[in-house]
């Protein structure tokens, strides 16, 4: 290795691991003392690198990090109420949405449905009857009233009907029973005055505040309990 | 969120002197090199999770240094301002004869050209070998030894003009 190369690569790194170089050192004692020299250089040199370093630095970069990390969860948890609260709110309008909107378009649709739904909680065999006196006052919400009873009254009570408050009548039918739901005029649901699927036959009759409608099976004569509701209800308004 | 909270605390307490002192050697202004040590390790913080080897950690944080320091000029639109001399760490006060070497040497060191001086810190302070300092600064390892060889060269000669110089000193 000649002399320049050698200074070139002490030069570079005084502290070269270099075996052609550490090789060298040995062969030559100037060599060595050169890279002493410039061993020692690099100490002064360092020495001077070495400028102070302010003295809370380290605390203070902790304590910044700290700080930004806790105002990032703060505003996390505020991101994260405010995302809780607005599904909350959604999942409210939409509950209400399916619960509250009507899902039939006339009063027959609905009418079938609700009889449908209650089909195993009526039957001829019901041994209830109700008199007069307790289906005039469930009428009273609807200001209207019966002469006679019609039949013979399994069941009475309100229900929901397409989510209006409504009575629910059960008579004793020919083969089944019958329903005869009393539901506030709505505009939502379509007058469907006559109305019928494979097993069920339905009619409607409409009067000033109120519609009727009335659902058996197809062994009944519905026109006769259509004609008996009309000539025996009254209405006070 | 512990463990990543002490690896940090860990990595500051570690790293924090040598990333100041390479700051200080870019900038020559204290208060910058502080400014951007905190936004370093600001960034390393975020970062975290994506250091998987401590033993690269200190190139990896010179690394997000010398991009701040980067984006520092693109903010401000300034050029890279020459070294002035009042802006050298003074440290005079406590002038033993070694402090005033100290100080001789930084003047010198300041005065070196960024692309000499900053191989240089990164070798002596840094520790790191010629291929190392390559890598983080995108050279080519023969270009980094040659400016080392250039960095050193100068002081040496410097220092031995010093002796005049410095009399003026020791009065």
């Amino acid at each position: 290795m000649d002399d320049l190369h050698f200074r070139r690569k002490i030069y570079a790194d005084p502290n070269t691991q270099d075996k052609a170089v550490l090789d060298a050192q040995q062969r030559d004692p100037a060599k060595k003392e050169f890279t002493q020299e410039l061993v020692q250089l690099d100490e002064k040199i360092k020495k001077a690198m070495k400028v102070p370093v302010p003295e809370n630095l380290c605390d203070k970069l902790i304590l910044r990090q700290t700080l930004a990390c806790h105002q990032q969860k703060k505003r996390q948890s505020r991101l994260q109420l405010a995302l809780v609260a607005s599904v909350a709110i959604i999942a409210g309008v939409v509950i209400n949405f399916f619960q509250f909107s009507s899902s039939y378009t006339n009063l027959g649709d609905y009418a079938l449905a609700h009889v449908y739904h209650e089909e195993n909680a009526f039957s001829n065999q019901d041994a209830t009857r109700l008199n007069l006196t307790t289906l005039n006052q469930k009428m009273f919400a609807f200001n209207g009233s019966f002469n006679h009873l019609l039949g013979e009254l399994i069941f009475a009570d309100y229900c929901r009907f397409d989510g209006m408050k409504s009575l629910h009548l059960v008579y004793k039918g020919v083969t089944d029973t019958v329903a005869v739901f009393i539901v506030p005029k709505n505009e939502q649901l379509t007058f469907s005055k006559t109305f019928s699927d494979k097993k069920l036959q339905g009619e409607s009759i409409r009067f000033k505040n109120t519609n009727i409608i009335v659902v058996a099976d197809k062994n009944e004569p519905i026109s006769k309990w259509k004609k008996s509701i009309s000539e025996n209800i009254s209405w006070s308004t | 969120m512990a463990t990543k909270q002490k690896r940090y605390e860990a990595l500051v307490k570690a790293l924090h002197t040598d990333l100041y002192r390479y700051a200080y050697w870019l900038t020559h202004d204290k208060q910058v090199s502080e400014d951007l040590v905190q936004e370093t390790f600001l960034r390393a913080w975020r970062a975290l999770d994506s250091l998987k080897d401590e033993k690269a950690a200190k190139s990896w944080l010179i690394t997000i240094l010398r991009r701040e320091n980067a984006r520092r000029f693109e903010r401000k639109r300034l050029d890279m301002s020459e070294y002035e001399e009042a802006s050298v760490m003074d440290t005079q006060s406590t002038s033993s004869e070694q402090e005033i070497e100290n100080h001789w040497l930084r003047e010198k060191i300041a005065q070196l050209p960024p692309e000499y001086s900053e191989p240089l810190v990164l070798q002596i302070i840094g520790g790191f070998s010629g291929e190392d300092i390559a890598t983080m600064l995108n050279l080519n390892k023969n270009t980094v030894m040659t400016r080392l060889f250039r960095a050193r060269n100068q002081l040496k000669e410097a220092l031995e003009e010093q002796p005049a110089t410095r009399g003026q000193y020791n009065g």
